[in-house]
Formats: C-alpha cells, structure tokens, sequence
C-alpha cells in the first residue's frame, strides 16, 4: 500500500465463491493479500474482497471472494492492497457489531480506532503461554460439577441439529459476561441471522452485575451468518479473534471470546476447498481441515499478559462425533460437553450427557479432593445405571438385584437433577433461572450419592437449583 | 467401522439373553403344569379339611354345654399380641418377574405395622431371593429356608409346621402370619399375608353355617376336633407353599415371555441400527473414492 504506484490487475477466471486475477509477474500479491474490487458493471455496483490463496504461476493468484461474486466478470480491475484483511481493533469495537472485513453494520457510523490489526497473526510464542489452571464457576450445576471450565481455556459444546447448542450458548453469555468485569467478543459464525439479532438485542437490555451499566458496552460482535459466501464464513471467525486478541495484548483483561459456531468454519473451507483444486480428504472434507483449524485454535490462548476464555459451539452433523469436523476442534479443548439427544428427548435441559462429556481440570489438584471424588460417584452411578438399562429393557427392573435397585433410583434422581432453568429461557419455561454456587452443587450431589434424598418422587427433582428446591417442589407436588 | 463392531458386539449380546430368556419360558411352562396339578389337587383337600373344621365348631357352639367346655388352643385369639412370626415365602431363583417383589412389599409393610405396634416379630423367610433381600435391607430373620422347591413335600411342611403349633401351644409366638402369592386362576395370582394361627374364622365357615347337615359324630365331636384342627393348619400351610410354587412358576412364565418379546424388539432396532450404519460407511466410502478419483483428472 505504500508503495506509490497502485498495483493493478485483472480478473481471468471465476468459479463460484472463488476468481482468479492476474497481475504483472513482478507485482505477484502475497498469500493472504486482500485484492479488491470496486467497480460498476452495467450500473451495478460491485464492491469485493478477495484474499490471495494460492500462487498458480503466470502472475496468475487464486482468491476466495469474502463477498459475493455476483455479477463479476472478467477483465475486471483488482486492487491489490498490499497486506491481508485488516479489522479496526481497540475499545472503539465495544458495543458494535461488524462483518468479516471488520466494518460496522449496525448502522451507527464509524468506528473509532487508532489501530488495524490483519485478521492473519501468529499465535502466541510457546514461553508466553500462561501455565494457571484455575476454575471458572458458572453457576449451572451440571457444568461445575462434571465438566469445570478453565479460567484462560477453552470449552466446546458438541451437539446435533436442535440440541440447544445455542441456548446454552446465550445463556453462558448471561451468566457469565453479566457478572464478569472484562470484554467480551462475540463471533456469530455461519449460524442464523436472527439468532444473533436476537442476542444483540438481548445484550442491550442485559446489565452487569448492578452496575447499571449494559452488557453490550464491554461487548464486541462480529456476523458472518449463513446467508453469506463461504469466504466470509471463512474468515469471520479470524476477526473476531483479532479483536479479542487486541483486549487481551493490550489491556491485559480477561477476555471472553464465544463463537457459534465453529463446525461452520470448517464446513466453509471445505465448500471453497474442491473450488480451490485441493483434493478432498475423508468424508469430503478439505485435506487441510486440521492445520485450518489448528491455526485458529492456538490463537485462542491465554498468555502471561491476559486470558481469553472462549466458549465455542460445535455442530456435530448426524449425531456422529467421529465425524472429521468435530472430532478435529475436540482436540483443542480444556472442557468438552457433549450434548446427548436421548436426554433432550427426555425434556431434560440443558442435555449435557455427564458421561461423555469431560474436563481436563476434572482432577483432585485443581478442584480438590471433595469435589473429584463425589463427580466420580456421580458418574459411576450414573455408569451403572447405562449398563443395566438394556438389562431393564428386557428383563425388567424387578430382575435387578437390590443393590442395582437402588442405583438405579438414585441414578433416575441424579438424571433429573442435572436439569437446571435457564434464565436466557425464563419466558418460554416460566421458571426462573437458578445459579447455584459450586459449594452447593457438591453438597447436593453428596446428598443424593449418600440416599439421603431417596425418598422424593423422580419429578421433584427437574428444574431446581440446589437439593432444598427440590424438596420444596415435592412438597408443592404433594399439595397439588 | 467402530460404530458398526459396537452395534453387532451389542446385538450378539442381547440374542444370548433372549436365548436365556426363551429356554426360561420354557423350562417354566412345563413345571408349571405339574406344579398347578398338585396346587388344584391340594386345594380341594385343604377347602374340605376346612369345611369340615368349620362345621364341626358350629355343632359344638350350638351345644351349650360343650362350647362352654370345650376350645381348641390353636383356634383361640391371644388378647394381647406380644411375640409374632411371619414366614416369607419366596423363590430360590430369580427371573420371575415381580413375583418375590410383591410378596417383599407386603411383608415389608407387615414389618413396619408391627415396629410401630412394638411386637416382637420373629422373621423366617423361605428362599434365596427373600434372604437376600432381608441382608439387604438389614431385616434380622430367625430362620432361613432354601429347600422348598417347586415341589414341596408335606414332610418337610410338616416338620415346620409342628414347631410352629408347639410354639403356639406353648404361648412363645401368639400370632403366625404368612407372606407368599396366593393361586386363584391362571391369569390371576396375588400376594398376600394370611394369618394362620391362630385359627380365627375359618374360611368357607360363613357359608356352611346355615347348612342343614347333621353329623353324627364318633367317638366325639371333641376328640374329632383335637385330632384335626392341627392337620387343618398344616394343610393350609402347605397349601401355601404349593400355591407359592405354582404361582412362581406362572410368574416366570409371563416375564420371560415378556423378556423374550422385549429381546426380539430390541434385536430388530439394533439391526436397523446397524444396516444404517453399515449403508452410511458404504456411502461415505463410495463418494471418497469417486471424489478422489474426480479430483485425479
């Protein structure tokens, strides 16, 4: 760019989400270069970006379009800007929300900003890389008991289609950025449209803590919904990285960085990858899924400076995680929560499968012995219980013996309890959302392991916070 | 592939359940004739036994004198009920449903109503299931059968009925209860506490007692009645245990019939399962060899 002459070339070829430009063989762009375009065919105005993929020889460079490529032709004249997509970053992005190329769309005007950063960044070098384990409380008992999420790490709710990935999504956002004093940067990736409206709205009216002060003020948006080319879904993610990246470098505040939903990441490179002439890999999916997402994946750390806390939703297609998608963002995760359809078909909310899901701080040094050793009961029981239910299935449970009798009771219990109101869910439960301290959750759950609860009706148990509603909604039941 | 392995792991398991299951409901059809033929054989005795019982009572109380006279220790009610046994028949072997269950239940709460009546209760339980469930529960029992099988002989009822009627007449127990499921029909079978001693109102009293059958009777009524008021309690005793076996026996049939229909649904939705899963992994395979393939050209 700061070069005196522009550099200028054209464009030779486009294939759908994808074109290819030629520029003489001494300018060549750099891969990641953004090239624009910005010109007016038939009373048409066409504004693209495109980012430099590949080098295909002749000055000729393959890009993926980060906007939609209707009405190009070739022969166009494109911009080579000299440097990849940059993105207003700073606390000007508080309280905005932006598309991939880091322009607001929320029609308030500009952004005030000192600095662009490129949407393209090296993760964190190895010695910079904070070594604190530490809980995050987030008041949903399920979550801290079984699966603890780390302060600085990283957590992925793994769920099929209608699950309520993004319900526990929004309302980890109410918990959490409600009571916390940092930023937060939200990444709406390939997801609905009005989901994200609707989250904007909500966090205008949401406050922190009793400040009086909204949500929305310490929050940063970035959209790149569904509706858009798979460049946008494709990078959007990166942006919003940025910024978050920017909050914790430069002002050293916890940040909390949610994406929603980060299999549609990986399901854009792999629409633009077959475009992009690499040859598909297992189940379709681009050779490269795993350095792509690699690449996003270490960016989001925590450093000596500050921590990034990201919650990240992961679609898992047909029900199946060893689908490639998934099972590569697995890997990069602290806390793991699957969500399991049997228990959502039960009406039982959120369906977190507390077998599945794991924690890597589930463990006695960091949470201490009490808490390890009564989340292990709790799983074993619940264990048992998935053992005998084929057993049941056939036999009956009066075949059981007595002491998988009683397993089996309390197991019917626990599964209930983990159930827990929601407050982003409020009007459509009409029960009020329960925040119930960890020190609460272990107690109840001790009490349940030990039997002390055995004789409340399976029903007491749905949607309470700690064990004592419980046996206040068996008395109400009573009455009823 | 792995999900496809732990489909047909899981099939082949439930198939060797429904083979156990389906040998069961056989194994339990043919006993359960014999078993019901001596039950149907026993019943007209025991009801005759009791009959006559009743009848002879009703020639006695009609006598003056004698009533006044005359009274079986065994058909007297204790005013105050201070020691108490309850004998829980159950079955050795499980697989039968909710048979021992319902009889559990109801001894359970027989359990419970003498604790809080402060009786002292002395619990003897026949069969594996009932014992272990007492050593479960904590419940001490004073003593403990295994022997009754489904063919109960009258030897071994009548060694335990006779301690039972010598306690009885003794006055160390003042009450016998007796938890087990009563036959009443094929398709119909009920756990139950009876009391058996002491011998209050004889069943089927009620209905002779407006008989208009005279008997005479020889040596006398009393001397009659002193030799068979206790085989009418062993009878009744022992009808229990033909009833209990009987009864155990239908109740395995219809579980393992219901356990063997359960299997079968279980099998067809595994297999569905696992033809998807087998078609998908065909699928999948498929378009990624015609995808390389396209991408070579």
């Amino acid at each position: 760019m700061s070069t005196a002459t522009v550099n200028i070339g054209h464009v030779t070829q486009i294939i759908g989400s994808t074109f290819d430009a030629e520029f003489s063989m001494d300018k060549l762009p750099a891969i990641y270069n953004a090239l624009k375009i910005d010109t007016e065919v038939k009373g048409l105005k066409i504004k693209v970006t495109g980012e430099v993929q590949q080098h295909l020889g002749g000055g000729r460079v393959r890009c993926v379009a980060l906007g939609s490529t209707d009405g190009m032709v070739r022969g166009m004249d494109v911009t080579d800007t000299g440097a990849p997509v940059s993105v207003p970053v700073g606390k000007g992005t508080l309280g905005r929300v932006f598309n991939v190329l880091g322009d607001p769309v929320d029609g308030r005007g500009d952004v005030q900003h000192d600095e662009r950063w490129s949407i393209h960044r090296e993760p964190p070098k190895l010695e910079n890389l904070s070594s604190k384990t530490e809980l995050f409380e987030t008041g949903i008992k399920v979550i801290d008991l079984l699966v603890p999420f780390v302060r600085g790490g990283k957590a992925g709710l793994f769920g099929g289609a209608g699950l309520g990935k993004t319900v526990i999504l929004t309302e980890l956002i109410a918990r959490i950025a409600a009571a916390h004093g940092g930023y937060s940067v939200f990444a709406g990736v390939g997801e609905r449209t009005r989901e994200g409206n609707d989250l904007w709205l909500e966090m205008q009216e949401a406050e922190i803590g009793s400040t009086g002060r909204h949500v929305i003020e310490q929050t940063a948006m970035v959209f790149g919904q569904m509706n858009e080319p798979p460049g946008a879904r494709l990078r959007v993610a990166l942006t919003a990285l940025t910024m978050a990246e920017w909050f914790r470098d430069a002002t050293g505040a916890d940040t909390l960085l949610f994406v929603d939903n980060i299999f549609r990441f990986s399901q854009a490179g792999s629409e633009v990858s077959a475009l992009l002439g690499r040859m598909p890999s297992a189940v379709g999916y681009q050779p490269t899924l795993g350095t792509e997402l690699g690449a996003l994946q270490e960016r989001i750390t925590s450093t000596t400076r500050g921590a990034i806390t990201s919650v990240q939703a992961v679609y898992v297609p047909a029900d199946d995680p060893t689908d490639p998608a998934p099972a590569t963002a697995f890997t990069h995760l602290d806390a793991f929560l699957y969500l399991e359809r049997s228990i959502a078909e039960k009406g039982l909310f959120p369906a977190i499968d507390p077998l599945s899901s794991s924690s890597r701080i589930l463990d006695p040094l960091v949470v201490g012995e009490r808490h390890y050793k009564i989340a292990r009961r709790v799983q074993q029981i619940l264990q048992r219980y998935r053992e005998l239910k084929d057993i049941i299935a056939i036999l009956g449970i009066d075949e059981l013996s007595e002491e998988d009798k009683l397993v089996v009771h309390r197991a019917r219990r626990i599964e209930r309890f983990l159930s827990q109101p929601f407050l982003v869910a409020e009007p459509f439960t009409g029960k009020k959302g329960k925040i119930t301290p960890r020190e609460e959750t272990i107690e109840s759950f001790e009490e349940l392991c030990d039997g002390k609860w055995d004789h409340l009706p399976e029903g007491a148990f749905t949607y309470v916070g700690g064990i004592k509603e419980a046996a206040e909604q068996a008395e109400r039941m009573a009455k009823a | 592939m792995a999900k496809a392995r732990a489909i047909i792991k899981r099939l082949k398991a439930v198939r060797n359940v429904r083979k156990i299951t389906r040998t069961m409901e056989l194994v339990a059809t043919a006993r359960f004739k014999k078993a019901m033929d001596r039950a149907v054989e026993a019943a007209a005795y025991t009801r005759k036994i009791s009959e006559i019982v009743a009848d002879l009572s009703q020639t006695l109380s009609g006598d003056d004198s004698a009533a006044a006279s005359f009274s079986h220790p065994l058909l007297q009610k204790r005013e105050t009920e201070k020691k108490s046994v309850l004998l829980v028949i159950t079955s050795n072997r499980g697989l039968c449903g909710g048979y021992n269950g319902g009889v559990l239940r109801l001894a359970q709460a027989r359990i419970r109503e003498a604790r809080a009546n402060q009786i002292e209760l002395g619990i003897e339980v026949s069969g594996k299931r009932g014992i272990g469930f007492c050593k479960f529960q904590k419940i001490p029992t004073t003593a403990s059968y295994t022997h009754f099988e489904d063919k109960p002989t009258f030897e071994e009822v009548n060694a335990l009925a006779t301690r039972f009627i010598d306690a009885f007449i003794r006055g160390e127990i003042d009450r016998l209860d007796v938890a087990f499921t009563q036959f009443e029909s094929m398709s119909r079978q009920k756990a139950v506490v009876q009391t058996l001693l002491p011998i209050g109102k004889l069943e089927g009293a009620a209905k002779t007692t407006k008989s208009d059958v005279e008997y005479e009777f020889l040596p006398s009524p009393q001397e009659i009645l002193e030799e068979i008021v206790p085989t009418s309690f062993k009878a009744r005793l022992y009808k229990c245990f033909l009833d209990a076996a009987v009864s155990e026996q239908i109740a395995r049939m219809v579980a393992m019939k219901s356990a063997t229909e359960n299997a079968d649904g279980m099998i067809r939705s595994i297999r569905a399962q696992y033809n998807r899963a087998r078609q998908s992994q065909i699928t999948s395979e498929l378009s990624e060899i015609i995808g390389g393939a396209a991408a070579l050209e």
